[in-house]
């Protein structure tokens, strides 16, 4: 409890929420500055730990693992997954990228056109698009990022574990037309 | 309302208002109009006696407030007052007004707004008008009165006669005439949870501290206000004649 | 079923504009069984309507019909059902519905009516004024020859500007099959105005003040509206959004839910700021921007707000508002439309048609809503636009057309893709001008009977999307496999089912479909992956008949199926689970009838069957699977030669359609070998009048001399 009474691990959680309410997934470090912030005493050497196990014990929350490789704590309530892992991603274009054009390829499954990128919550340049479509094709850890091109000149971005490049081509195509096919 | 009101209270609220112990008749409206609502509650108007004439002088707590740039003229806002208030589905009976805007705007055919023009859809919503409040004024059966909760100007459809007075004497057309009652129907703010507000798909009414509009849009009607004599004599307890503006001390 | 104390108005109205007589009848008495909209329809033209009678014949009836929703606070109601003896219906006019939304279907119910019945023909042009219960046949010879707008202004100066009016332009005056009749601007029924035209009718003009009753506890009825919108998505129930939200696990780049905080109504003054939560209850209309679908981000600069039916929170006929165009092409700034309204002018040029965004794209759909929704002029589903293009650029017009005609057309512009070409084009086929106007003014049918091209010459081109019966494809293979092209068969016209592809395009994971599609239809293989379609199975065909069956319940319960049904809600809470028995729901609350969903699904069957006897009635065919349930030779070839069933490819196999076909009749309880209903499901739906006719006509099953 800090000096106003509250519970350590509800505040916890609170940290959590309000970081959800603003967009943002947070981690264990980041709860125990909010909590230090409240008055709660987070010098013990176990606190990190402590606070990773309540956050992961607690039912509201959910969890997933950063871009540094740190877990990271949401209200999937107030904050998606997908939105959450999409801002964690930010700081790294390629990386924001690869995995949005993969996890659109495996769940629903589409290819993306690339001015997704531009629009939020990605707001890439397109500068900053084409530095990260050169790194993934510099970088064999991206060598499953593909592309295709409809008939207009649009480029769709899919991911080849999940979508064979002649399905992904037909729908990109599909995808385009579907402003057409009222 | 309790008509065995207890006159302690109503000193103890004339002292909070400056007003000493002058509890004349003509003291009790003054207090009512710089008291408002606390005073309200006690039944003043009514306390003094059966015959007098109503006069609201309280203002209104709240108010619907219209943003028409964001209006799509759903008529959500219209259904949702007549539905959920009365159980059927009836927008020329709502309290809040869409359909005689939707096509031209308030010009009528030929209008600049309105679907067919530049697409504005102005809301009609009752002002919940101050002292004199027209509609309760004009009223020759005191059937409008003041909802303590949110001093909404509601109809009570106990005491209206159906005679539509009131809905000539409206600036701005709010009132409207149920056939199937025979009873005028208005504005009552649902109680405090306006309906309209819940429903509306584009955020473009909102439930406000109630201020005075009135002079902000011009009347759609030129009203007739039918004043009775009585209401008239009574109107002379706080105005001078021959002195507009100033109310006696 | 006890008596129904609320949801209908009550009346059903009919005028003889032969005799000028004005009558009513009861529409529970007569209509219960069939409900409203297209079922009074069908029914009225099968009880009144001879065989072979022409679309413009005196003899045919029109039939304006909302339903029981119509005019309540249910989101995505207001639709109006306009069905009549089909004038583009080819080679022979049969059954058919236009469907318009608006302000028409409500003020219908508030005057007291479910339906208006025009019969007979007038002997100088008219329209009718319905009032209430004040019903009159009025003189419009002053209006003849004046374009929509202003008939609809005239006639609002004298009925009072809150009245709906629904009228025709030129085209209906014309008898161009191919005329719309429109109602709040922009709000169209294609294909009848030329019917109303043929009857001398301009328009029907109505103000109602009355109520809708509702049988229902008023509490139980508002929460079942609140929960209704709580499971709406954006137009055509898409139900995640084009962008991720950090209230949404899922979204789509091409769903039609595109407001989002941080766009603008543009033209709005001051402009409208999207800010908040988008899937806030109180943000639904900020969601649909049918200018910005379609013609790309540009055009949230232009959007003043968006408009719709009545009582609808989705806003489909965005309204828009471009002083250039106003400027440069001497017409008004404003417009509103959606879907095939919107792209009216965009699609007659092929620079523009696919999917162009450009300002000459948002300039030409401008003058082409300006023009078609004044003039009344249909686009048949964009046929009239492909069909043009087609013509140009093969040759055919030039072969055709006198070389003085050929050469008054400013070709050049068209080639262009310069927008005043529409000004030229869009009065020629509306006034139905010179050979050209005379033709495409019949719609495809009058290509194929004027000018003896021949219909294999476009159900074998994929590029024309030609279906069958001078009609094109409405969500067919392209979208929805077998599912898809069993609904393109079974009408007269272009199929106009939105069940199938509002639950396909509606933006979840496969994996989340499949497992409402095991919920709603008993399987998950009940839906394919677009492009990548497994063979037929029953669950598809029994989706295809609840498609079927959801449509004519919503044509006839006045709700829109270009929203409805709604089995997917964005609600993770509710496993993005909709409610597939909300119609039966609202249908028993509304009017004290309880009805489950099965039951009331039997009445969508009713009206649907209903429409099949009418159309194998009218053709005399016993054979209805080989001679109606036909699908274009395109549907089974693929432009790179892959085999149906690869992935990628929309490419149907022609036996594994015949298997569709055999279990959709089956499930349909029809004769297999001829797609004709049985006389067992005629008794079943109640249909033992209509069944023993057409057992008269040797038209059931086994009949055959
Ligand atoms: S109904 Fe009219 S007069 Fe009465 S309070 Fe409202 S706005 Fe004022
Ligand atoms: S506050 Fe209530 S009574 Fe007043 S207009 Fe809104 S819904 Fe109607
Ligand atoms: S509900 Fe809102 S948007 Fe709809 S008509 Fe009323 S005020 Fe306008």
């Amino acid at each position: 409890m800090n000096s106003a009474g509250e519970d350590w691990e509800e505040a916890a959680a609170e940290a959590v929420r309000e970081a959800s309410r603003q967009g943002r997934a947070v981690s264990a470090a980041e709860v125990l500055e909010a909590l230090a912030a409240r008055g709660f005493d987070v010098t013990s050497p176990d606190a990190g730990e402590k606070a990773e196990a309540a956050l992961r014990a607690h039912a509201g929350l959910a969890c997933f693992a950063g871009a540094d490789g740190a877990a990271r704590y949401h209200d999937p309530a107030l904050l998606s997954a997908t939105y959450a892992g999409i801002m964690d991603r930010k700081a790294s274009p390629t990386l924001l990228m690869a995995e949005e054009i993969r996890a659109n390829s495996r769940e629903y499954p589409r290819p993306v056109p690339v001015e997704l990128f531009e629009a939020e919550p990605f707001g890439l340049t397109p500068e900053q698009i084409g530095d990260a479509l050169r790194a993934m094709a510099e970088n064999p850890a991206f060598e499953d990022i593909a592309f295709t091109a409809t008939s207009t000149g649009a480029v769709y971005l899919f991911s080849s574990r999940s979508l064979e490049p002649g399905y992904a081509k037909f729908l990109a195509e599909h995808a385009q037309n579907l402003a057409m096919n009222p | 309302m309790d008509r065995d009101f207890d006159i302690t209270r109503i000193r103890e609220a004339a002292r909070a208002a400056g007003m000493g112990e002058a509890l004349s008749r003509r003291g009790f409206l003054l207090l009512s109009a710089s008291t408002a609502a606390a005073v309200t509650a006690l039944g003043l108007c009514e306390a003094l006696g059966a015959d007098a004439p109503l006069v609201i002088l309280d203002n209104a707590k709240g108010m619907i407030l219209a943003d028409p740039t964001r209006c799509v003229g759903c008529q959500r806002c219209e259904l949702a007052c007549v539905e959920y208030n009365e159980g059927r589905s009836q927008p020329s009976l709502a309290r809040i007004k869409i359909s005689r805007s939707l096509n031209f705007g308030p010009g009528g055919p030929g209008g600049a707004q309105g679907a067919w023009g530049n697409g504005l859809v102005v809301q009609g919503v009752c002002r919940q008008c101050p002292h004199p409040v027209p509609c309760a004024t004009a009223c020759p059966n005191d059937a409008i009165r003041l909802d303590p909760a949110t001093g909404a100007r509601v109809v009570d459809g106990q005491a209206c006669v159906g005679c539509k007075l009131c809905q000539r004497s409206c600036p701005w057309n709010m009132l409207v005439f149920d056939e199937e009652t025979q009873k005028t129907t208005k504005c009552f703010l649902c109680g405090g949870s306006p309906k309209c507000v819940e429903a509306c798909p584009a955020d473009a009414l909102r439930y406000v501290p109630w201020r005075d509009t009135t002079r902000e849009a011009p009347a759609r009607a030129a009203s007739l206000s039918l004043i009775t004599p009585e209401k008239t004599a009574s109107c002379l307890e706080c105005h001078v004649p021959g002195r507009p503006g100033t109310v006696t001390k | 079923m006890a008596s129904a104390t609320g949801g209908f108005a009550g009346k059903v109205l009919r005028v003889d504009l032969s005799t000028g007589a004005v009558s009513t009848e009861s529409t529970v008495e007569r209509y219960l069984d069939v409900l409203g909209g297209t079922g009074i329809g069908y029914r009225v033209l099968w009880d009144e309507v001879p065989a072979g009678t022409g679309a413009f014949d005196p003899a045919n009836k029109i039939v304006f019909a909302t339903g029981v929703l119509a005019g309540t606070g249910v989101p995505c109601n207001g639709r109006t059902a306009v069905t009549t003896i089909f004038p583009t219906c080819w080679p022979k006019p049969l059954v058919g519905s236009g469907h318009m939304g608006g302000q028409f279907a409500a003020k219908l119910k508030y005057a007291g009516y479910d339906a208006l019945i025009v019969e007979g023909k007038a002997d100088r042009p008219v329209w009718i004024s319905i009032r209430n219960s004040q019903v009159q046949i009025r003189d419009a010879r002053g209006l003849w020859g004046e374009g929509i707008r202003r008939a609809t202004l005239e006639i609002s100066r004298e009925m009072g500007g809150e009245c709906a009016v629904a009228a025709i332009g030129q085209a209906g005056e014309k008898l161009a099959p191919m005329a719309i009749v429109a109602n709040s601007v922009s709000h169209s029924a294609g294909g009848v105005g030329g019917v109303m035209g043929s009857k001398n009718l301009k328009a029907v003009a109505v103000q109602g003040d009355g109520a809708v009753r509702l049988a229902g506890d008023k509490g139980e009825w508002e929460r079942l509206v609140k929960f209704h919108l709580s499971i709406l998505g954006g137009n055509n129930q898409h139900v995640v959004p084009s962008f991720p939200t950090p209230q949404s696990e899922y979204y789509n780049p091409g769903s039609r839910w595109v407001g989002e905080p941080g766009r603008r109504w543009g033209a709005a003054e001051p402009p409208v700021e999207i800010t908040g939560n988008i899937r806030d209850l109180n943000r639904i209309a900020y969601r649909t921007n049918s200018a910005a679908f379609y013609l790309g981000a540009n055009a949230w600069q232009y959007t003043v707000r968006g408009n719709g039916c009545t009582g609808c929170p989705i806003r489909c006929h965005t309204i828009v508002k471009v002083p250039s165009v106003a400027a440069k092409y001497g017409v008004g700034e404003m417009g509103q439309n959606t879907c095939a309204g919107l792209l009216f002018g965009r699609g007659f040029f092929r620079k523009l048609a696919a999917g162009d965004k450009s300002h000459t794209s948002l300039e030409a759909c401008m003058l082409g809503m300006h023009l078609a929704d004044d003039l009344g002029l249909w686009c048949n589903y964009g046929q009239l636009q492909r069909d043009l293009i087609k013509l140009y650029y093969d040759g055919t017009l030039k072969a055709k057309l006198g070389a003085k005609e050929y050469d008054s057309i400013p070709w050049d512009k068209y080639e262009s893709g310069d927008p005043a070409f529409l000004l030229d084009m869009i009065p020629r086929i509306a006034n139905r001008q010179g050979e050209l106007g005379a033709v495409l003014s019949q719609g495809t049918a009058g290509l194929f009977t004027a000018w003896s091209i021949t219909e294999r010459d476009w159900s074998q081109d994929k590029e024309t999307a030609y279906w069958k019966m001078g009609h094109p494809k409405h969500h067919a293979n392209e979208d929805d496999g077998q599912c898809g092209v069993i609904i393109n068969t079974q009408y007269n016209r272009d199929a106009q089912c939105h069940s199938h592809v509002n639950f396909v395009r509606n933006g979840l994971p496969l994996a989340v479909q499949k497992r409402l599609a095991a919920e709603t239809w008993g399987s998950p293989e009940a839906v394919d992956a677009v492009g990548d379609y497994t063979p037929a199975n029953v669950y598809k065909a029994r989706r295809a008949k609840w498609a079927l069956i959801r449509k004519e319940l919503h044509d006839s319960l006045g709700l829109c199926n270009w929203m409805g049904p709604w089995v997917a809600s964005p609600l993770k809470e509710r496993d993005y689970g909709g409610d597939d028995s909300l119609e039966s729901k609202f249908f028993s609350l509304a009017t004290g009838l309880k009805t489950n969903r099965e039951e009331l699904d039997r009445m969508g069957e009713r009206i649907f069957v209903l429409h099949r006897a009418l159309t194998q009635r009218d053709m005399g065919e016993p054979d209805l699977r080989s001679r109606h349930d036909t699908v274009p030779d395109w549907v089974f070839k693929d432009a790179n030669g892959a085999a149906p069933f690869s992935k990628g490819t929309t490419r149907m196999d022609r036996e594994d359609i015949a298997k569709a076909m055999d279990l959709f009749y089956e499930v349909m309880d029809w004769d297999r070998a001829t797609g004709a209903p049985t006389m067992e499901a005629y008794a079943r739906l109640g249909l033992q009048d209509v069944g023993r006719r057409m057992q008269a006509l040797k038209l059931t099953p086994g009949t055959r001399g």
